[in-house]
């Protein structure tokens, strides 16, 4: 049955995808929501909330501000909140509550932004896509908000190079600090920049179109990425490397003698390609990329599968003879009878588990 | 602007007041700061069992398959369910949540509600063994869809031949007149039919894990005479839990209990008896003389309530008059406990929890006695700037005054297994004199 679920949980939803992009930037962070959906997005979606002290706010609607649609309130409770926080703009993040009762995004941003003199963001997420959804809305809100905001960017000069998408969500984790590093030096070396924008700040943000060019390494950021081509010529590639969070190397070498013949990678597209991209070269093996989450059509080939039902998954793997699967471990117990490989791909927006 | 730098460039403190400004105030003069639905909720760590009950200890989910046997099919959006998979990564939880996930147009028009009884109908034929209950578990689309889960129910029933029960998490309801883990009793209790009374039977409700084994109270029930105390946490079976009907009284021993009791008592004419968890030793005293009272019996606790006054001066002796700073995310009311703490001769510095009218009480004792002891609302948003790691307390109760306290001893103070009683007490001290312990703490503050 469609949407049914027996065996694995549900997957992270679109609004903690447009909180992740938020999370870390100096803004007053409302979901619109009774509690429960801002609990389930820090306590469970986003890992850097629990070392941080990111301004994430409830709405904290009750059933009579629902039914009366009471945005007056709402506005209320935010403009006090902006008098004693120190925030550089508002974001608001829809749920299935305002989805329901069809709230005005627009007419209650202009409210909030009259009342506050703040930038505002609203995101009409629902809680019922995928998180690339909320990360590809939140994103192009974003860029939109900082570059916009700022002016039309001048001539930089600056040979720099950008990084779009990199959330936990897309990936396996929150990076540390030390692996952000090590990403922007490897990005670095491989672009011959001068520095690496992973746009966790506002600044950055800014400069999201002087880049001399975005790497886009979720398919999330594909739309924020191609706004900044169209508008104002930045250029982008798609390009993510899987050691970010794949020992591939070590795992080829560790299975040289029997090297795969049939793989299926399962992950967010951009990360998937990439580790198809190395298997390929090194096994000659064929393998076919499927992905819980949006994909983009471009870099799609023949047996790339866009997965939304349990059972799609089960009978891909039942019928499609693979010997090694790449994909989050949590994915396993809904085929137990599959007797191949299985590399374990964690993925954040699936399992949410913490690795080490 | 780096996030570290936006922290540290603090518009303001985080509000507070002391105890004695609060007491003056009273409840009808309390600063909109304390009221939750006057202001946005802060999210912090400090306050997630608040904002996603379901991911921390008892929900309405976990809750809900309290009943032996019971699965649950949650139907709703993705994202209420996202936090289950802690759940089943609890022990037992992973085979007994199902997902109906509703797309956007559900949300809009209610079609998923046509899909409910099928969808029961596979869940039940994909589990290996017949589940006693199938507890089906809606959310806040629901709520105001309006959707009738209970004659969806009944046509599910008609499918799989076994009770399908609604469960509501309506978090949009939360400070309504029946919040979801008020409704989520009674729903637990709505199976139970009518059974010869045993005037030798009790029933125990309000808490989904059982008491601590040595509490008091077990032993006062049989030297009235009870054979079978029955808990809905340590019913082995659908059968047993059924057998709860057959009680004589039901004790409530948490007031979110009040509705399902009174819905035992006019579906099946068993009347209940309300107790509450203290730690004021003579307040537990008292409690237990009136329900004596209310039985005909006398109630002999006296050397509980020794051992535990002992026990305290014990503590009190050994570790000296420590400041504590408590907080709501734990097993006890952070008022309660707080005029607890002080009649013991402890001092509290700081309180971490949102009044109610019914806490002026103990605010007004905690006034008389520590007028300045900080009042700090979790969910008010200046929370943001509250100076964690400041030394204001040794040691600190409940997850969220240890969110605030990294440094300090911390006793989270919240297992599911439930204090109570002069039992409870003890407990609690023993659990603090442990953490006080382990951490160090008596070394290098006490003896030098």
């Amino acid at each position: 049955m469609k949407g049914l679920r027996l065996v694995i949980p549900p997957f992270a939803p679109d609004q903690s995808g447009a909180a992740g992009v938020f999370c870390m930037l100096p803004g007053l962070i409302v979901i619109l929501d009774a509690g429960g959906c801002a609990g389930n997005i820090c306590g469970f979606d986003e890992p850097r909330w629990f070392g941080s002290r990111s301004a994430i706010f409830s709405a904290g609607l009750r059933d009579m501000d629902a039914i009366l649609g009471r945005d007056d309130k709402l506005v209320e409770k935010i403009a006090k909140a902006c008098e004693k926080i120190r925030a550089s703009f508002v974001a608001v993040i829809g749920t299935p509550v305002p989805a329901v009762i069809a709230t005005d995004y627009r007419a209650v941003g202009r409210m909030i932004r009259k009342k506050t003199g703040l930038p505002v963001m609203m995101v009409n997420t629902d809680g019922t896509a995928g998180y690339d959804e909320g990360e590809k809305k939140a994103w192009k809100e974003l860029v939109r908000l900082a570059v916009e905001e700022t002016g039309e960017p001048a001539e930089s000069g600056r040979n720099a190079v950008g990084i779009l998408g990199l959330t936990p969500l897309s990936f396996h984790r929150a990076f540390s600090g030390e692996e952000l590093e090590s990403i922007k030096a490897g990005v670095q070396q491989r672009e011959g920049c001068d520095s690496v924008y992973i746009y966790t700040a506002i600044d950055e943000m800014e400069t999201a179109a002087l880049v001399r060019k975005n790497l886009v390494v979720s398919p999330s950021a594909i739309p924020a990425a191609e706004y900044l081509k169209e508008r104002y010529g930045t250029p982008y590639e798609i390009w993510c490397d899987p050691e970010w969070i794949l020992p591939l190397e070590e795992k080829l070498q560790a299975a040289a003698e029997h090297p795969p013949k049939r793989v299926l990678v399962v992950h967010q597209q951009v990360l998937a390609c990439g580790i198809r991209n190395i298997l390929r070269d090194r096994t000659g093996a064929a393998v076919d990329v499927a992905s819980w989450f949006g994909m983009e059509p471009s870099l799609q080939e023949p047996g790339d599968r866009v997965l939304r039902e349990e059972e799609e998954w089960m009978s891909l793997v039942r019928e499609g003879g693979y010997d090694l699967i790449v994909a989050d471990q949590l994915l396993a117990r809904a085929v137990p009878e599959y007797a191949g490989a299985w590399w374990d791909l964690p993925h954040f927006a699936l399992s949410g588990r913490l690795q080490p | 602007m780096m996030r570290e730098e936006f922290t540290e460039s603090r518009a303001g403190d985080a509000y507070s007041i002391s105890a004695a400004a609060l007491a003056e105030a009273g409840f009808a003069g309390m600063p909109e700061q304390l009221i939750s639905n006057r202001h946005l909720i802060y999210s912090s760590p400090a306050t997630l069992a608040f904002n996603s009950p379901g991911a921390q200890g008892f929900g309405v989910k976990r809750a809900g398959l309290s009943i032996p046997g019971s699965v649950m099919l949650l139907v709703a959006p993705a994202c209420c369910g996202r936090n289950t998979t802690i759940l089943t990564e609890l022990g037992g939880y992973g085979e007994r949540f199902f997902y109906l996930m509703m797309d956007d147009t559900d949300i809009v028009t209610g079609r998923h509600m046509n899909r409910i009884p099928q969808a029961v109908k596979e869940v039940y034929d994909h589990l290996s063994g017949a589940p006693s209950v199938i507890m089906i578990c809606i959310t806040c689309v629901d709520a105001l869809l309006g959707t009738d889960m209970e004659r969806i129910c009944r046509k599910a029933e008609g499918l799989v031949g076994i009770p399908v029960l609604p469960c509501y998490m309506y978090a949009l309801t939360r400070e309504g007149r029946k919040p979801p883990m008020v409704h989520v009793r009674q729903t637990l209790y709505s199976l139970l039919q009518p059974l010869p009374k045993k005037s030798t039977s009790v029933n125990l409700l309000g808490h989904f894990a059982p008491l601590i084994d040595d509490c008091e109270l077990y032993e006062i029930l049989r030297n009235m005479g009870v054979r079978k105390i029955r808990e809905i946490s340590r019913c082995g079976s659908y059968e047993e839990y059924l057998q709860m009907a057959e009680a004589n009284f039901n004790l409530v021993l948490d007031p979110e209990a009040r509705f399902a009791a009174e819905d035992l008592r006019k579906r099946l004419e068993i009347p209940s008896i309300e107790l509450r968890r203290l730690y004021q030793i003579d307040k537990i005293q008292h409690q237990y003389r009136l329900f004596g009272a209310a039985l005909g019996e006398t109630i002999q606790d006296e050397t509980w309530y020794e051992e535990t006054k002992k026990a305290v001066e014990s503590f009190r002796n050994t570790w000296g008059p420590l400041r504590f700073a408590v907080g709501e995310g734990c097993n006890a009311n952070a008022f309660e406990l707080s005029a607890a703490l002080l009649s013991y001769g402890f001092a509290v510095t700081e309180i971490f929890a949102d009044p109610s009218e019914e806490d002026f009480i103990y605010i007004r004792r905690i006034a008389a006695v520590s007028p300045d002891t900080r009042i700090y609302s979790n969910l008010e948003p200046t929370m943001l700037y509250y100076d964690i790691g400041n030394e204001a307390a040794d040691i600190v109760i409940g997850k969220d005054a240890g969110y605030y306290h990294p440094d300090s001893v911390r006793v989270e103070w919240s297992d599911d297994t439930a204090p109570f009683g002069y039992a409870g007490v003890r407990l609690f001290f023993r659990t603090c004199e442990q953490a006080l312990r382990e951490s160090g703490w008596h070394r290098e503050e006490v003896k030098e």
